[in-house]
């Protein structure tokens, strides 16, 4: 008997090849001027508003829509983000704030045109400000950290002209109306698509814009691609010109592999959210643009349940703070990307300075850490779990594995809880989970806000569900405080009981690496942690 | 010929309406399965910066989660009974406009992939038969062996490193189409069709490029089963008497192997690949993942970390549906194969 011919298998894999050798279309012309974003999230909805929006939602908002006023950029060590204290117009022209606090005052550019060419009124924007406080969107929570809860405050004063009232001098204010949610809509637009039930016209805004801003949305499939297209008429970045890229595409590809080879090869652009061990090794080769900038807004730590035994108890937090393998643990979630926030000296044991967050004193001391469970009452140790969630895998799974180890040496026994998102975040609404790791970012870091928001009321932020009535009242009183000493005083403080209850342990704030091609340029850490499309160029 | 076509459809339609209560069975299930697990998504979605109870409670409501569990049974029957299979939560789309439009790119990818793992798997099989234990058979069997133990992702990522990156000759892996390539008018949702159809062949072509690297990492997994099962019935069909009289009376190898051996070794093949089918077309979801293909695994499986329930239940229900589908296409085709089954 013969063989069967291959023929069939072989002409399979002679096609395969064929098609693969089909040389790559060009596209030379407008390529240079578009700007190809790649990313493992993608935009669900055209409206940041939406509960439920992701990240990647902000990021495109701030580039379809305007706000009244936007946040500055500065170095920080040698590197632009975004600066908090420097805030300009963007749909005003300029701003006045009252001597006593209490009022401001914005008057519009009178050059600025929504998208369909209808100028931006006063009317437009009190509509818009007015969604962002009634309707039951984000913006409503956001705002409210800034005193600014209630459609009575902003009042039109002439068609160029918005008045803001406050219920007391608040710093945060201002810079909550540079955030992604207050953004100005074309009201006569918008009020065209509201329906009885749905009066401030959510449902519309969600996959249609109506905005003022850079660029105008070209296509959007929800889970898969954006793209955009410049707004000719934008001037709102540098005076009578728009934004760079005439076309930006952002565009989710899942796996992050797949993204560091797209960047290298030069069909992506711009990306953020590599692996560690990627980034390593594209900067390591040196083709590539690496921008490495320390979130500065945002920390990662281990929280205990301080309501629950053992950690209940100061000294067991202590001990599990002095146990913790920091250094290896950094070197293995994060390749060293990152700023520390352990292993600082503090001379005379009080807090260096009012700032949070902070570099804490602590560092990996098994002997003082078994002290410390001696003193709790539990020489023997104790058995726990570890928890984080699969969205953090990358990170947290060696970090898990080491701190593990690190707890066996006293004594604590530890279990590795891997929870699904969702799961986890339930968990810890409910207050469930004894030891984990999480990570937080406040968009408008201050002192008294991070203290406020994370250390205070029986809530979901409050991850280490502590309940100290001290903390609570000088971060409280700091938020009003307008004497830039006494809240610097207030700072400290609050610092100097953070270290001694030592409810969580703050590890570090991880690097934002953005990787973009060498001729990308003005790349600038936001305070949303995404890409403003607005900032960048092409050499 | 008539009545036998008819009496087909007709056994056919029965088939359809006696799946209907196992259908209702798997929506109640999953319905209830998704209840049951940890996870509670209002929660979940709440997370932007500030959101707190308020925001979770309001979340809750607009998923309809406030009301009880057999409340909330009552409202998805209706709905679905109206063809409305709820919103997602992830993508903020219609459940059934998001499964409508990957449901396309993953049926393209599962069906070329079983095209060519039926090409390759056939052959092979056919041919280690022919030669039991011989360094052929062994051969092939060691390359199922590796297709089979490597998963679809790590074949996935090597074939992107070899094809795409070192030797630049595939397309960038992202999705079904290059992004700068504009889309054919949408008619089958399949766009190598869609972009025929059109008459469009440099955008026929790059849909192809496109689609090569997935359906080949695909294939490599599938190709063992289905080269087993061909060299096992072939065994069987060798050595039956038919066979033996065949050769016996002098017919040439040709007639013998394709049209007696393999005709009647084709039956548990169709089996399997009715299976594989269905099992790959959920289970693709690793490679959708490495290649950004916009299709339905995906998206269950970011529904199912995030527990967006309506997306996992439409999935399921989906899936449901197209495995009875498929079981009796199966049929039709054990039909086509050997006369003497029908369909019943």
């Amino acid at each position: 008997m013969r063989f069967v011919s291959f023929r069939p298998a072989s002409s399979v894999l002679a096609t395969a090849a064929l098609l693969l050798v089909a040389a790559a279309p060009s596209h030379a012309q407008t390529r240079a001027e578009t700007l190809r974003y790649v990313t493992g999230a993608s935009v669900n909805t055209l409206d940041p508003n939406i509960p439920g929006s992701t990240r990647e939602s902000f990021a495109l908002s701030m580039s379809t829509y305007d706000r009244l006023v936007a946040f500055g950029r500065k170095q920080l060590s040698g590197k632009w983000v975004f600066d908090l204290d420097k805030i300009t117009g963007e749909l005003a022209e300029s701003y006045d704030v009252s001597p006593d606090g209490l009022k401001l005052t914005f008057r519009l550019r009178k050059d600025a045109k929504f998208q369909d060419g209808s100028p931006v009124t006063a009317e437009d924007v009190k509509w818009s400000l007015d969604r962002c406080v009634t309707a039951p969107i984000l913006g409503k929570a956001q705002l409210l950290t800034g005193s600014l809860t209630s459609a009575d405050q902003f009042k039109v004063i002439d068609p160029l002209t918005i008045e803001v009232t406050l219920p007391k001098p608040d710093k945060l204010a201002l810079p909550n109306l540079a955030t992604v949610y207050p953004l100005i809509i074309n009201s006569k637009v918008a009020k065209e698509h509201a329906t009885p039930e749905d009066p401030w016209a959510t449902a519309w805004l969600k996959e249609h814009t109506a905005g003022s801003g850079a660029y105008v949305i070209e296509s959007f499939k929800p889970g898969e691609q954006v793209i955009i297209k410049r707004n000719e008429d934008w001037n709102r970045g540098s005076p009578d010109k728009p934004a760079f890229f005439k076309r930006v595409i952002v565009q989710s590809v899942p796996e992050p592999a797949t993204r560091a080879n797209l960047v290298e090869r030069g069909d992506a652009d711009l990306v953020v959210d590599l692996q560690a061990s990627d980034v390593q090794s594209l900067e390591a080769k040196g083709k590539l643009k690496v921008i490495s900038t320390p979130q500065y807004n945002s920390i990662t730590f281990v929280s205990m349940n301080n309501q629950i035994p053992p950690f209940d108890n100061v000294n067991v937090r202590r001990a599990v703070a002095f146990a913790l393998p920091y250094e290896d643990m950094f070197k293995a979630a994060l390749f060293g990307r990152g700023a520390p926030l352990f292993g600082a000296t503090w001379p005379d044991g009080k807090p260096l300075n009012g700032i949070y967050p902070f570099q804490a004193p602590v560092k990996t001391d098994l002997d003082k850490a078994r002290e410390y469970l001696k003193a709790a009452g539990l020489p023997e140790g104790f058995s726990t779990t570890f928890s984080f969630n699969v969205g953090q895998a990358s990170t947290a799974e060696p970090m898990a594995a080491l701190v593990k180890e690190s707890l066996a040496k006293i004594g604590i026994k530890v279990d590795i809880q891997k929870l699904p998102d969702a799961q986890m975040s339930t968990q810890i609404n409910e207050k469930k989970l004894p030891l984990f790791t999480e990570g937080i970012v406040a968009w408008l870091p201050s002192t008294d806000y991070f203290y406020r928001n994370f250390y205070t009321g029986n809530q979901r932020w409050n991850y280490s569900s502590i309940n100290n009535p001290e903390l609570a009242a000088i971060a409280q009183e700091a938020r009003f405080e307008p004497d830039k000493a006494k809240y610097e005083e207030d700072g400290r403080k609050l610092n100097a009981i953070h270290f001694s209850e030592m409810p969580q342990i703050p590890l570090w704030q991880p690097n934002q690496d953005a990787v973009m091609a060498s001729s990308i340029e003005g790349y600038t850490y936001e305070f949303h942690r995404q890409v403003d499309y607005r900032d960048v160029s092409r050499k | 010929m008539m009545t036998g076509l008819g009496a087909t459809v007709a056994r056919a339609g029965r088939r359809l309406l006696s799946s209907l209560p196992a259908l209702f069975g798997v929506l109640v299930f999953t319905f209830l399965l998704m209840r049951v697990l940890p996870g509670d998504p209002a929660v979940f979605f709440a997370s932007g910066p500030n959101a707190g109870k308020e925001e979770i409670e309001q979340i809750r409501k607009q998923m309809g989660l406030d009301k009880s569990v057999p409340e909330q049974l009552v409202f998805y029957l209706s709905d679905i009974g109206r063809g409305n299979l709820g919103r997602s939560m992830m993508t903020g789309q219609p459940v059934l406009k998001d499964l409508r439009e990957r449901l396309p790119a993953s049926l393209e990818l599962t069906f070329t992939a079983l095209l060519i793992a039926l090409l390759a798997a056939v052959p092979l099989g056919v041919v280690a038969a022919l030669k039991p234990g011989s360094l052929v058979d062994h051969g092939v069997r060691l390359f199922c062996a590796l297709g089979v133990c490597v998963p679809t992702f790590v074949s996935g990522l090597l074939l992107i490193y070899v094809f795409y990156y070192l030797l630049g000759l595939a397309p960038d892996p992202t999705g079904r189409i290059d992004v700068f390539t504009s889309l054919p008018p949408q008619r089958t949702g399949f766009l190598s069709v869609d972009f025929l159809l059109a008459g469009d062949i440099e955008g026929w072509w790059a849909a192809c490029k496109q689609l090569i690297l997935p359906a080949l990492s695909m294939a490599l997994f599938v190709i063992a089963p289905l080269a087993r099962i061909t060299r096992a019935s072939m065994l069987v069909s060798l050595g039956s008497d038919f066979v033996r009289t065949a050769r016996s009376v002098g017919l040439s190898w040709q007639k013998v192997v394709v049209t007696y051996a393999l005709r009647n070794a084709i039956l548990p093949v169709i089996t399997i690949a009715g299976i594989v089918f269905s099992t790959m077309l959920g289970a693709n979801v690793l490679v959708e993942k490495v290649f950004s293909w916009p299709g339905v695994a995906s998206y269950a499986l970011d529904a199912l970390l995030s527990s967006d329930y309506a997306p996992v239940q439409g999935f399921v229900l989906l899936m449901a549906g197209i495995f009875v589908l498929v079981n009796l296409v199966v049929d039709v085709c054990y039909g086509i194969a050997d006369p003497r089954v029908s369909i019943g």
